[in-house]
């Protein structure tokens, strides 16, 4: 279902879930290139969880996301052409050039910090919490984090604080490990993980959990708003599940489009490799939004063309402008690292 | 200029820094480990209980949470208690907190003070006994003050705070009934700045935390044997003053390095491999360390007393630089 | 009654290891108020039951972990009362030499594997021990005895996920006695029973009244059958009380008189003894008798452990890495 929200909300969002993909997707190119090296992880098929989550939020909340933070940081509306730059390694990234993609930061959008290790960022989320609830400033956490997160021990305890002091903190846990299209939403499950379902793991605590469809922006987006109004009005944490199905282009070692993302594929997936083409067809939460905008009469197919056309000129200037950007000098490696 | 003692220099800090400033919360423990001076502690308590807590036991966790917290502004001192225990919170010190400011391209600070107790206290065999100071100086982004006197840990513990980098702040429960000189005006003392505990012209004698007390002890016998010792306390190992050392180190030749933490990669060895690379052509004799043997800590008394940096192996090492 | 079931011989066995136990604590309670052992104590006195509930049940070649409250679960498996204590006293007669204490307690000829100071450090150690056990498919199990205070620690959880997924012969024994170190349990959880945590995880878990032999005894009888049938980890919760404080010294101040009162009444000893007694398997003079020689025992092993040598110097360098 789409958002409860006018016209124009929805066409951002629509932006904003275009933007992410043509993002990941010019950086499979750029990797298959050579342009940079190291591991790195794509949010292709969790686009209406994170932008229609993160929505729901104020200026100065907090964030916490992990490895696969791209969708988040440009969901929150970081520039493209820094989030680049800073995978690139180049001096104009986000963290010049010193963090690469699992620690990408922008701190005037509520990121202070991202760990590449799993649940490192969840105790952290609890000192955000207990900070904002100390200074009174009705300021919120968000934690991003997906299944396997919940195997850390950290993860308990932090359930275990956060539920004794009842912190202004939101869970967002992404689960995408359902498997295959077309299973129910409760099939997701985690082969690592002997709580089932996962939500029993913060219920434990006295958590109020709850598991949805990620791939539904509408059900996301309202679920997430009530959420963060509880939690803003002093009921302490809450913990939601997303669930979406993997990417087929996260399953090998390194990331691959399968297929380039243009709007017209939300019709017609007959140009798809056939290895990947009932995930497009049925789990791809962009296009699935797409089709659901025109099917409302929010919008129609000629707009969204326009909409999508118009981030990919945006993504090719901030690719530019990220190769561009020269590398720091060696000698910064020395510098910066006290205050 | 009034006497005090350790634990009574240290709650006043923590009292005058808890008033100046309402960004500090206190998490976990009571700063004193088993001291039985509770009442210091319940007197904070009384007075700033909304900034304390006292979570469960969950190392990992909570020095996650002041991490976190002191990302978010606030500036939170966590006490680890027995140092050992910082390698149940081991990820959050090393690889979060540590590495926060600079991976970020100097964007976020992290404005937090790890104190933890470390060393041989007396029966707290293998799992109690850690001094895991020498690791964490093998984790590049963060601080390391270690007092070994009254007036040192109150300033030292104001400069922690006040600085916006993770610190860890190493003390020892064999401090904490030490009396010493404490001025009586608010005085922090700057990191990166060692102290020449006690004038001698014979041999350097650098010590870290109670060694200090230890080495002084063992210089007063030595004088009667007509040996004067200088003794250097760091006080800090990040920032690290070699400059002062080296100036010892040009008065007398002659260095003896005397630290609880063990001998392979210890606290020791890198004072030694810093003034053998920098002072070299001043030395008349070897280095000599006297560090905690390499021998996970064994609980008999008389075992525990053995491997540790005592006076007699303090004493019998300047003699040796001297022979 | 549960005592209808039992072999009344086979419960005098077990009155008499409880007495053991209580005799041996009070004992080294006394060693310790006389300086005779130093370090820190922490002592299970009110907590015989699931000790000897427990471990009767299990096999000499099972494999049992302990945490710092461990000198009765030692017992209770077979140890040796004499390298018991003068272990605990640092002696060279002692299971490790003198080098490991109280909470270091390795008595590995009856299967009690070692004892630890960090709380909840032993419990991912065995399931190590539970994945060999099920390896080599000689029937064997692990169990390991905490507290509630690990119920809030990381690896806990991690380790109650392993052992579910993987199936692993191992039961996790939970002495709930309401206290981590100093603080109720209130103060750390939300959480009331660890046993929910248990069944979180897919374990099925039992809570029963600790100080209650025969409860504990059937509870482990279950546990046990499944566990060697392969069917896979099993939790057991027992709430029980400890009569001193958290360790040796310890005022317990945060304890209500009115709760260490209401304890009392429970003592788990004394239950059985009037179980016996109203059986009329056994009279006052017989109950009274077993009383005095559990304490000339635990005398004895105080004159062994008080007349054995200190550990010797070099005895430091030898058994750091195995030869």
């Amino acid at each position: 279902m789409l958002p409860n929200l006018p016209r124009e909300n929805l066409l951002e969002l629509c932006r904003r879930m275009f933007t992410i993909r043509h993002f990941e997707e010019n950086l499979v190119l750029l990797h298959d290139k050579g342009v940079f090296g190291g591991h790195y992880h794509l949010y292709v098929g969790q686009e209406a969880t994170g932008v229609p989550a993160l929505s729901c939020l104020r200026a100065d909340d907090y964030l916490f996301t992990t490895h696969r933070n791209h969708g988040h940081l440009l969901a929150r509306g970081v520039e493209p052409k820094r989030l680049f730059a800073e995978i690139l390694g180049r001096v104009d990234g986000l963290n010049k050039g010193k963090g690469g993609s699992f620690h990408s930061v922008a701190p005037s959008l509520g990121f202070l910090h991202s760990s590449g290790v799993v649940a490192g960022i969840i105790p952290l989320s609890t000192g955000t919490a207990y900070a904002a609830k100390a200074q009174k400033n009705g300021r919120l956490t968000v934690c991003l984090f997906g299944d396997g997160s919940l195997e850390e021990g950290a993860a308990p305890e932090a359930f275990n604080i956060a539920s004794l002091l009842k912190l202004p903190l939101l869970f967002l846990c992404e689960n995408n490990g359902k498997y295959g299209a077309g299973r129910a939403v409760a099939a997701a499950q985690s082969s690592s993980m002997a709580a089932y379902p996962l939500t029993e793991l913060p219920k434990a605590y006295k958590i109020p959990a709850q598991q949805i469809d990620g791939m539904d922006a509408g059900l996301v987006h309202a679920t997430i708003s009530e959420a963060v109004g509880k939690i803003r009005r002093g009921e302490g944490p809450q913990f939601v599940e997303a669930q979406t199905v993997r990417f087929p282009g996260s399953e090998t070692n390194w990331p691959t489009v399968p297929k380039p993302t243009n709007t017209a594929l939300a019709w017609d997936v007959s140009d798809v490799p056939e290895k990947a083409r009932e995930w497009y067809h049925s789990c791809d939460p962009l296009l699935i939004y797409i089709r659901e905008l025109v099917e409302a009469n929010r919008a129609n197919r000629d707009e969204i063309a326009a909409i999508e056309s118009q981030v990919k000129s945006e993504i090719a200037a901030a690719v530019d402008f990220a190769t561009n950007s020269p590398y720091p000098k060696p000698e910064e490696a020395e510098r910066d690292f006290f205050a | 200029m009034r006497e005090l003692a350790y634990y009574e220099a240290k709650f006043e800090a923590l009292e005058e820094i808890m008033s100046a400033d309402e960004r500090v919360h206190l998490i976990n423990g009571t700063f004193l480990s088993l001291s039985p001076h509770r009442h210091v502690f319940q007197n904070l308590q009384k007075k700033f209980s909304e900034r304390m807590f006292a979570p469960p036991i969950s190392e990992l966790g909570f020095c996650g949470l002041a991490t976190g917290a002191a990302m978010a502004g606030l500036r939170p001192i966590v006490d680890l208690s027995t140092g050992s225990f910082i390698y149940e919170a081991w990820p959050q010190v090393a690889n979060e907190a540590a590495n926060a400011y600079s991976m970020s391209g100097g964007q976020t600070r992290v404005p937090v003070v790890f104190h933890l107790f470390h060393g041989l206290r007396g029966g707290g065999a293998a799992q109690h006994s850690g001094s895991p100071q020498a690791m964490l100086w093998n984790v590049p982004g963060l601080e390391i003050a270690i007092p070994s006197s009254p007036r040192d840990v109150k300033g030292l513990l104001k400069t922690a705070v006040a600085s916006d980098n993770p610190t860890i702040f190493v003390d020892h429960t064999r401090l904490l009934d030490i009396r010493g000189e404490v001025p009586d005006n608010d005085q922090a003392i700057p990191f990166g700045v060692a102290d020449i505990k006690r004038s001698g012209s014979d041999v350097t004698l650098i010590a870290t935390s109670y060694t200090v007390q230890v080495g002084l002890q063992a210089a007063g016998k030595l004088a009667k044997e007509g040996i004067e010792v200088e003794v250097v306390d760091p006080r800090t190992l990040v920032p690290f003053d070699l400059a002062t050392i080296l100036s010892s180190v040009e008065k007398t030749h002659r260095v003896v390095i005397g630290d609880e933490t063990h001998q392979s990669c210890g606290v020791a060895a890198e004072i030694a491999a810093r003034i053998a690379e920098s002072g070299f052509d001043k030395l008349k004799t070897r280095i000599r360390r006297v560090s905690t043997l390499d021998v996970p800590v064994p609980y008999s008394p008389g075992l525990e007393a053995h491997i540790g940096p005592s006076e007699s192996r303090i004493m019998d090492a300047v003699r040796a630089a001297l022979a | 009654m549960a005592a209808k079931k039992e072999n009344p011989k086979e419960t005098i066995e077990l009155l008499r290891r409880m007495w053991l136990i209580r005799a041996f604590e009070e004992k080294v309670s006394a060693l310790y108020a006389e300086r005779q052992i130093v370090g820190l104590l922490h002592l299970g006195i009110g907590q015989e039951a699931v000790a000897v509930g427990a471990l009767s049940l299990l096999r000499n070649d099972d494999y049992v972990y302990g945490g710092h409250r461990s000198h009765g679960h030692a017992i209770a498996k077979g140890a040796d009362i004499n390298k018991l204590m003068a272990e605990i006293a640092g002696r060279a007669t002692g299971y490790c030499g003198g080098k490991g204490g109280s909470m270091h307690i390795v008595a590995k000829e009856c299967g009690f594997i070692t004892a630890t100071g960090v709380v909840g450090g032993t419990i991912p150690l065995a399931l190590g021990a539970a994945f060999a056990a099920k390896e080599r498919k000689k029937g064997q199990i692990a169990a390991v005895f905490f507290g509630d205070g690990a119920g809030q620690s990381g690896s806990f959880h991690e380790s109650l996920n392993i052992a579910s997924l993987w199936q692993l012969p191992v039961i996790f024994i939970c002495e709930n006695n309401g206290y981590a170190e100093f603080t109720p349990l209130s103060a750390h959880t939300k959480i009331e029973r660890l046993a929910q945590h248990a069944k979180t995880y897919g374990i099925p878990a039992d809570t029963v009244d600790g100080n209650d032999l025969f409860a504990v005894r059937a509870a482990m009888a279950k546990a046990v059958d499944k566990c060697r049938a392969g069917k896979g980890p099993i939790f057991v919760e027992c709430l029980t009380h400890r009569m001193r404080g958290h360790y040796e010294g310890d005022p317990a101040k945060y304890r209500e008189l009115s709760q260490l009162a209401e304890w009392k009444k429970k003592d788990p000893i004394a239950r059985v003894a009037r179980a016996l007694k109203s059986q009329k398997t056994l009279a006052d003079k017989e109950l009274a008798a077993m009383e005095s020689e559990a304490q000339a025992l635990a005398e004895k092993a105080a004159e062994f452990s008080l007349a054995s040598p200190w550990p010797a110097d070099d005895q430091v360098a030898r058994q750091v890495t195995s030869d």
